[in-house]
């Protein structure tokens, strides 16, 4: 159908892309990220300590030792999936963004590429100072721990992709609040971040089956507590299958839209 | 440097560009005219390889857009009708960061930024925010964008739209100077003094099609000649006054307002006022390409 197919991306060009949001971050990390991580550590705070009090145990954990690992998961999720709906969708229609990239030698598998890298750089930053805290709060007991900034990799681009899929069918910006309340907020509370899902019927657990987040958790709360095991391959494989099937999606449902 | 045989562009239903040709040599300012919707727009996204032609053949410096389409964007320069500077940066960021995606090396850049910001005076907003500069600055901080890869080619889409006589005047000023040293333009405007200063040669468009191609002063020439005579009158005399007369070239009416075409248009209108032809309005003026647009694409209003 397009002409302009046959370009395909150029890693040099999609790397250009991403500089470009790295360029923009120096201008405003300093007052992002601390509001991005209030969120997941006003939870871990007063669930840890309030809640906490009154759950004396959870599979041996103490309550705050049990949702720690559950909520650095959970900040790789929230990063790439708010720079992958909101602030792409801001990119696309408001401050066309892409728009003065593609009268460029930058094609649209260029700033897809690109994106998803800027959305994974970030789920990885929050990631790794996310690991920082629980650390300094004495919370992290593996040295398997180091990995848990390249879960920020892998988890960040399944969510990306998840993110930047939304957004090519996002007509008003208005809509992206169905994306976190009918999409982040139940993975968030139904993937075994605050509760271990055993005690729930059956069914919960197969649907769980199908929650990125669940499979991201079940991989960096072993990583936190050093009890690695078979069970995190398979996680982890979980997650790979999901990248290989999935990541090209974005690409072509976005081309379509920029490409006219 | 360009050239366009049979183009097209379809979509959605609608063909905004019905097959027209053209041929832009090197160093050349080449003019778009046309109405709102007459297709200079589309034409321009063609020629910047943004949005691909749907029929026709087409060429920049003598590449295939769908085989070099990196190649051939790396050599043009947009500048977009509407602004699109990035707004999450300041002024020489915008300018900066813009030239890596040409992979032009950070020395180079930076010093063409310093370089482009004095020759478009705005070294004093180096580290404004975008969304602080008047529209004259933005337009003078998009062209100097479009200008950080050293484009041959210089693509702008209504320049001086929405500017300040002042503004205005200092963006041609630029786009002069820019000429001089070489650097070919295609612009759109539906400003004809603009036109008329700044193109070498132009098209005008309507409706998707090329209506006439020439110099601007060989266009006036041709359809017009070199003065136009004015006048209102009671509409039912218009179709009264002879215009056969051999010192009229050609007339249009809209409404009460006749407007005559001749070289010797204060002769013309001694005439009528010896023939007694009593008028509020009368007035001898030169020609402007302006009235070889309107003769053209029509008095009325096409939107």
């Amino acid at each position: 159908m397009n002409p302009f197919k046959p370009v395909r991306f150029s890693p040099r060009q999609a790397f250009r892309v991403w500089q470009r949001e790295v360029s923009v971050y120096r201008h405003v990390y300093r007052s992002t990220i601390i509001s991005n991580l209030m969120d997941p550590l006003v939870y871990l705070l007063a669930l840890g300590f309030g809640l906490g009090a009154y759950v004396t145990r959870i599979e041996g954990l103490s309550y705050i030792q049990f949702i720690a690992p559950g909520l650095i998961a959970s900040s790789i999720m929230t990063a790439a999936s708010f720079e992958t709906t909101i602030n792409t969708f801001v990119r696309i229609n408001f401050d066309k963004v892409y728009e003065a990239m593609m009268a460029t030698p930058v094609t649209v598998e260029d700033i897809v590429v690109g994106e998803l890298f800027w959305a994974t750089t970030r789920s990885t930053i929050y990631a790794t100072v996310m690991l920082a805290v629980v650390a300094a709060l004495g919370l992290v007991h593996s040295w398997f721990a180091i990995f848990v900034p390249l879960m920020g990799v892998l988890g960040g681009l399944m969510f990306a992709v998840i993110g930047l899929t939304y957004t090519s069918f996002l007509k008003s910006i208005y809509h992206v609040n169905y994306f976190f309340t009918l999409f982040v907020t139940p993975l968030f509370l139904f993937s075994g971040v605050f509760y271990p899902l055993d005690p729930l019927p059956q069914i919960v657990k197969d649907i769980a089956f199908f929650s990125p987040l669940y499979h991201l958790v079940s991989v960096v709360r072993p990583l936190v507590l050093g009890n690695v095991g078979m069970p995190v391959l398979f996680d982890l494989a979980w997650i790979l299958v999901f990248l290989a099937i999935f990541t090209v999606v974005p690409v072509n449902l976005l081309r379509s839209k920029l490409v006219k | 440097m360009v050239e366009a045989r049979g183009l097209q562009k379809r979509f959605d239903g609608v063909e905004a560009v019905r097959g027209i040709s053209f041929t832009v040599p090197k160093g050349e300012c080449f003019g778009f005219l046309g109405p709102n919707g007459a297709g200079k727009t589309t034409t321009m996204r063609i020629i910047g390889c943004v949005s691909p032609s749907t029929a026709g053949s087409f060429h920049v410096f003598g590449l295939d857009p769908s085989r070099f389409l990196r190649e051939i964007k790396g050599r043009i320069g947009v500048v977009p009708q509407e602004s699109n500077l990035d707004e999450a940066l300041p002024v020489e960021e915008n300018l900066t960061v813009y030239a890596r995606f040409f992979n032009v090396p950070s020395q180079l850049a930076n010093q063409r930024a310093e370089e482009l910001l004095s020759f478009m005076e705005l070294t004093e907003k180096r580290n404004a925010k975008v969304g602080d500069l008047s529209g004259g600055m933005k337009r003078r901080l998009l062209i100097s964008r479009a200008l950080m890869s050293d484009p041959e080619l210089l693509i702008l889409d209504e320049p001086t739209t929405g500017l300040d006589p002042q503004a205005r005047h200092h963006v041609w000023d630029k786009l002069f100077e820019l000429k001089g040293r070489g650097v070919t333009q295609i612009i759109t405007t539906h400003y004809m003094d603009e036109a008329q200063q700044l193109c070498d040669r132009l098209v005008i468009m309507d409706r998707g099609l090329i209506m006439e191609e020439g110099r601007p002063n060989e266009l006036v020439e041709k359809h017009i000649g070199r003065e136009v005579l004015e006048m209102r009158l009671p509409e039912k005399l218009i179709s009264e006054i002879p215009k056969d007369d051999p010192l009229i070239r050609g007339f249009d009416t809209y409404k009460d307002l006749l407007i005559l075409f001749s070289n010797e248009a204060d002769v013309l209108l001694d005439k009528f006022q010896a023939m007694g032809i009593k008028t509020d309005y009368a007035t001898v003026r030169r020609s402007t390409l302006e009235d070889v647009f309107l003769k053209l694409t029509g008095r009325r209003l096409t939107e």
